[in-house]
This record gives C-alpha cells, structure tokens and sequence, in this order.
C-alpha cells in the first residue's frame, strides 16, 4: 500500500515538473539571439586611430586563472593608458564554470563595463553568452578561443588557430624524431571542443608520414594542475618509455611536466612543449626540449582592447561580424630562442594593419 | 519551515522538564529567520556600497537563476542528510541527467517537456541504484556515492564522446531559449506583468520546494523517511521499511540532481559533461546552513533555499565590490563563518534566557 502511494507521488511530480515548463503563457520569445542584427559592412572611409575611448570600458575576462591569461592584466593596463580608456580591468574570477563566467559578465555589465574580451569556459555554450552581450548593446570580442562550429556571435575571434598550432607542433615532433616512430599526445580537458581540435591537428600531422609515426597514445585530462601532468608522464615514461620517439603537448601543465620527466630520467624522447613559461625555455636552451610552440597572448589582449574600443565608440564596425582570426603561433626552437619574441611584436603589428585595413569599416 | 523528529542537539527540540510544559526559545532564535534578516541585512549593505546590486536585469536575474539551480542542488543532498546519508555524486548525477536530456533533444528528437521527463527519469534511476547497493550492502553512503562519483566521472565523458563530436549536444528544441531568458515580466494577467528579476526557470525550485514541503510536512512516507535518519534501528523496530526508504531517498535526489543538471544547461546553452563539476560543496552549504542535520533526522526545505540565497547574494556582492579572486573566497568563508557564529551566539544567548527564566 505504502509503496504504492510512494510510487503515485514520485510519478505525479514528475509529471508536474515536466509540465511547469509549458503550463505559463509567454508573453513575448525574448531570446537575444534572435534580435541582434549584425551590423551593415558599409565601406569605410575613416580612420581606426581611436579618437575617442574616454566612454569604453573594457573587461577583459578569461575562464579562469591561468598562467597563460597573465599578460592580459599587462595589456589591459597599457591599453587603458595609450588609449585613454575610461577603464580596464582584469577579472580572473570565473573559476572554470561557464554559469560563474556568465554571471560575472552581467556582474561587469552592472559595474558600468561595456566592452568585453571574453575567453569562453565552454566553447559550445559561449555564443549563447554573447549572444546576450551583445543584444545589450555590448561589444564583445572571443579572445584566445574561438566558440565551437562555424557560427560566432561575437564581433570577432582573435585566438590561436588550435588545431594549426597543434598541427605545427606534431610535424616540429615528427622532424626531430626523423620522421619514424611513435608518438605520444598529451593535452588537457578532453570534452573541450578545443581538445578535439588539437587532437585533429596532431592526427593530421602523423596521417601525413604515411605509416612512417604512430600515434601511440593520446592523453587527455591532465592539464588540471602540474601534480597531475607530473604523475601522468612519469607513468607513461615507465610502462612505454623505450618505446617513444617523441612526445608532443598542446597544453601548459603536461608540458612542464614533460620537459622535466625528460630532462630527470634521460630520456631519448623528443619533447614539443607548448607555450613560453620560463622552465620551458630553459629546456628548450639546454636542449631537452626539442622546441616549444608559442602563442600570442599580449597581441590578443592588445589588439582585442583596441578593437573593441573603436567597436563600443561607434568609430567602426566589423566588416563581417563574427570573423575569426588567428593571433599567431610560432615553432620556437634553440636557434631562435632570443628572437621569437620580436617575430611576435611584428605579427601583432601586421594585426593591427589586417583589422585596420581589412576587417574594420571606419567611417 | 523546519521539521524534526527529535534529533539529539537539535535547536527545536530541547529537552522539557516532565510537569511544566516546554518554555518555547523567542520567535528570534529561528534558524530561518536568522538566515532571512541576514539576507536582507547583506542586501542592503550591498545596495548601499553599490547601487547597481538592485539592478534588475544584470544583477538581480543572473543571482536568481543561480539561487534557483543550486537550490535544487541542495535539496538533492537535503533529501539523503534526511536518512542521515550523504550524495557525493551529486554534481555527476546532474551531468548523467543532462546528458539523457541532450541525448533525447539530439537524437531521438523529443520535444522540451519529453526530454526533461527522460533527464529525471535517468537520475531517479541512478539514484535508486545507488540507493540499492547501499541498502542491500549495508556498505556506508559515503563510500557508495563515492565509487558512483567516480563511475560517472569515467561514464559520462565517455558517452559524449561516443554520441557528439564537440563532446556537448548543442540541438536546442522549442521553448529552450525562451526558458533560459524569459522572466516573469513576460507573463502577465491581464495588464499586470511579473518581475524581469525573477528566471522563469524559477518554477522548476518553487515545485521542488512545495514537493519535498508536502512530502516531509505533511505525509507518513516523509516522517518514515526523518525516523529512518534519526534512528535506523528505532524505525526499522517501528515496522518501518527503512530499506526501501533509503532507495526512495536517493532515487529522489538522483531526479532533484538530475533536475538541476537540467536547469544548469538551460542556464548556459548546452547540454555536456562539466555540468555539475562545481555542486558537490554548495548542496553541503545550502543544505547546512538551512538547518538540515549532517547526522540525519531533521530537514529543512526552505532553509535549502535561504541557505543557497545567503551564498549566492555574498558572492554577488563581492563580485560587485570588485573583489578579486586571491581574495574572494577568503572574505567568503570569513562573512559565512560570522554568519553562522552569529546564529550560534543568538541560540545560546537565548537559550540561557529561557534557562534562567524557569
């Protein structure tokens, strides 16, 4: 008898929370989506030197701490100066959750910020954030990560080209392994759409040898912190060790760790890192890393700033809003370890000159 | 809102001396009302160091729409601290729900109430799973809920894996957007809208709560469920089947995890397998803080919900004041502590007034 009402009950609220979603008249559809119109690509004739940004506050906002979203606070603060901002702020508060990043955004939105660089948690459900931005008179702009599929509600995407920078690192790997042998993956959160990327890239590269590299194993979920990167090498070194010719990572913490567990056990590994964290580098002086692929944080951050000034001051538009671009990566070995760094500034430069005399119309 | 079946140390249940009836504490030492006064107290401090807390749209919708979801979250563990058990798997039964709800929407193409429907039914039946082993095995829910925890933490990305190729279903079906941004402006009687700082997907908690209100309040299987958690011998000795108690608990927080795996996709957009990463602790604190006993035996479903408030409404001042992230959580943990000492304090004071008082 008891069980049978137990059972009644669980059944009629099940019913009733299925229902509550149609039960309530709506009034309008008021999805924000559907009412933000992308702006006309009018031909431009004016300047993208920004006249004035004294109304635009920019809120650059990664997915979380991150040793990578460093230079943002850097950047940001020199945009605020050079061009006189009414102000920028860093804020690495969103804890690797997309529902805190959301609400941190609105939070920034109701601090009087109206101009956002955004490095999305998740990227199959940033648009969705944008998407509200933007309906509220926003400009945003996807930094350092592109939302997943085509579509991009953003102004634009300014990110590394994951899956080229991946690509580029496998085939830097394959070269120093002499183009045989088997090849070990590592990378981070393996339901990211980004990780899926990577790991396109790195097939690409050993699909291309012809049989030649093997792609002996690809690890995924050891970007969460170094102890964990540290534990997963030292693991794999152990049980497949004299097997590796190279090892490639396309995320930070597996990375270091590598470099390290290479460097520890003299292994005849080669290592590709990622990335330019001072140990790396060092490693890639004293040669136990083969090279390093490095990205373009402080160019996305500078450039993303700039942009989204003259997008919120109304200077200029987006020629074709939603355009994605890919702020740079650069195979950085022994010979150009002292270098890169300018090759960097100069990509950044000729960035500038694609938004000004491509992307953007300034009238 | 509190109900109790006699819990050793409980607030409301202090021992009477036989003769005289029992000298009630003042209306005062409510947990509840405690938790509400410091709410509004916080609020408006908060309103009055930065205006822009009241702010409608970008302050007051967001806050509520995370108040509602982990509200849901905390009642999820309210329902097994019941039976003096805990969910450790909470958060990937969420995820594990979520996914069934993505599956149906992308795959089998259901329409928005039907996928809900498999969501819940999904996270009743990892729950009552759970439950099963715990009651069969008589092996401690800690250590159940832990290995499901971990189980799912492997199933879930796994399945995502194998059904989508950007490891999230992004199908969105009929009336999911307008769940997500609608608010209660968008309904009107007549001439007369709602608040647009309140989510419509407030209703899926305010059910919740009127649900577990009903069945601990006001029904035999709720006190069953209280005397299973207060003492296990004593209501398995009362023909109390506690064994099926104990399956029903967690099949019920499975469908309120799963409920608010749900409310979590809605919230963001899509339906994938981090949902859920960040519940395990705000279902403790909710729970906690409402007045529900880690030891089992006494509930309280409105304290979920102020409990959850608190929190929320901390974090979204400290958001607004601009507090960065080194320090965030230390002020969060410093203003919870004071804010529980501070019902400490107001319970002994007024205790010992009722003590010198007879």
């Amino acid at each position: 008898m008891n069980r049978r009402r137990t059972a009644l009950s669980t059944a009629a609220a099940l019913v009733l929370l299925a229902t509550a979603s149609t039960a309530c008249t709506v009034k309008s559809s008021d999805e924000p989506g559907a009412t933000s119109a992308a702006p006309s690509g009018k031909a431009g004739g004016g300047t993208a030197e920004l006249a004035d940004g004294s109304k635009v506050k920019v809120a650059l906002v990664p997915g979380g701490a991150h040793p990578y979203f460093q230079p943002w606070k850097q950047a940001g603060d020199q945009a605020k100066q050079t061009l006189r901002l009414g102000d920028a702020t860093f804020d690495e508060t969103a804890e690797w959750d997309q529902q805190k990043q959301n609400n941190l955004l609105s939070t920034l939105a109701a601090r009087g910020y109206n101009a956002f660089g955004i490095f999305g948690v998740s990227p199959t459900d940033i648009n969705t954030t944008f998407a509200d931005l933007k309906a509220q008179g926003f400009a945003v702009a996807s930094l350092g990560s592109c939302p997943a599929g085509d579509i991009d509600k953003a102004d634009f995407c300014l990110s590394t080209d994951v899956e080229l920078a991946a690509y580029k690192a496998a085939k830097t790997a394959i070269d120093a392994m002499g183009g045989k042998g088997a090849l070990v993956h590592l990378t981070g959160n393996n339901v990211d759409a980004n990780t899926q990327l990577r790991k396109k890239g790195v097939e690409k590269a050993v699909k291309e040898t012809g049989g030649q590299v093997t792609l002996l194993q690809t690890i995924t979920d050891i970007d969460k912190d170094l102890q964990t990167a540290q534990k997963a090498v030292s693991d794999l070194l152990a049980a497949k060790g004299d097997q590796i010719a190279g090892i490639v990572s396309t995320a930070y913490n597996p990375a270091v760790a590598a470099a390290e567990a290479v460097h520890q056990s003299g292994s005849k590994a080669k290592v590709v890192a990622i990335d330019d964290d001072a140990k790396i580098l060092s490693s890639v002086k004293d040669g136990s890393v083969v090279a390093t692929v490095v990205q373009n944080p402080v160019g996305q951050a500078e450039i993303g700033s700039w942009v989204l000034a003259l997008l919120q001051s109304k200077q200029c538009t987006m020629k074709q809003p939603g355009k994605a671009v890919d702020s740079g990566s650069f195979v950085v070995t022994k010979d150009n370890v002292a270098t890169y760094n300018d090759t960097r500034k100069e990509t950044t430069a000729q960035l500038k000159k694609q938004f000004a005399g491509e992307l953007l119309s300034c009238g | 809102m509190k109900t109790a079946v006699k819990p050793p140390g409980s607030d409301t249940a202090r021992p009477t001396d036989g003769a005289r009836p029992a000298h009630r504490l003042p209306f005062w030492v409510n947990q509840q009302l405690g938790l509400l006064v410091l709410i509004v107290v916080l609020a408006a401090v908060f309103g009055t160091l930065r205006p822009a807390f009241f702010n409608e749209r970008l302050v007051l919708f967001p806050l509520l729409r995370d108040v509602s979801t982990l509200t849901v979250v905390a009642l999820a563990q309210m329902v097994v601290l019941s039976i003096g058990h805990m969910n450790l798997a909470v958060g990937r039964m969420a995820a594990f729900g979520a996914f069934f709800a993505g599956f149906g929407y992308d795959r089998l193409g259901l329409p928005l109430v039907l996928g809900l429907v498999l969501c819940l039914v999904a996270g009743a039946a990892v729950g009552a799973l759970t439950g099963w082993i715990i009651a069969r095995t008589g092996v401690n829910s800690f250590v159940v809920t832990l290995a499901m925890d971990f189980a799912l933490l492997g199933l879930v990305p796994l399945l995502y894996s194998a059904c989508t190729e950007n490891a999230a279903f992004t199908t969105r079906p009929a009336g999911l957007a307008e769940l997500r941004s609608s608010s209660l402006a968008d309904i009107c009687l007549g001439p007369v809208c709602g608040s647009p700082a309140v989510p419509q997907v407030a209703q899926f908690t305010v059910l919740a709560l009127a649900g577990l209100a009903f069945l601990y309040y006001r029904t035999r299987t709720g006190r069953e469920l209280l005397l299973t958690g207060a003492n296990p011998a004593a209501a398995e000795l009362s023909g109390i089947p506690t064994g099926r108690r104990v399956v029903l608990a967690h099949a019920l927080s499975g469908t309120l995890a799963a409920l608010a795996g749900f409310m979590a996709a809605v919230g963001t957009g899509t339906f994938r397998a981090s949902i859920g990463d960040d519940f395990m602790l705000p279902s403790f604190l909710g729970a906690v803080l409402g007045g529900t006993l880690l030891t089992g035996g006494a509930v309280s479903v409105v304290g979920a919900l102020l409990g959850t408030t608190l929190v929320g409404v901390i974090r979204k001042g400290l958001d607004l004041l601009g507090v960065g992230l080194e320090s965030l959580n230390i002020y969060l943990g410093c203003v919870l502590l004071l804010a529980l000492s501070a019902d400490r304090v107001r319970t002994v004071v007024s205790y010992r007034k009722v003590v010198r008082s007879t």
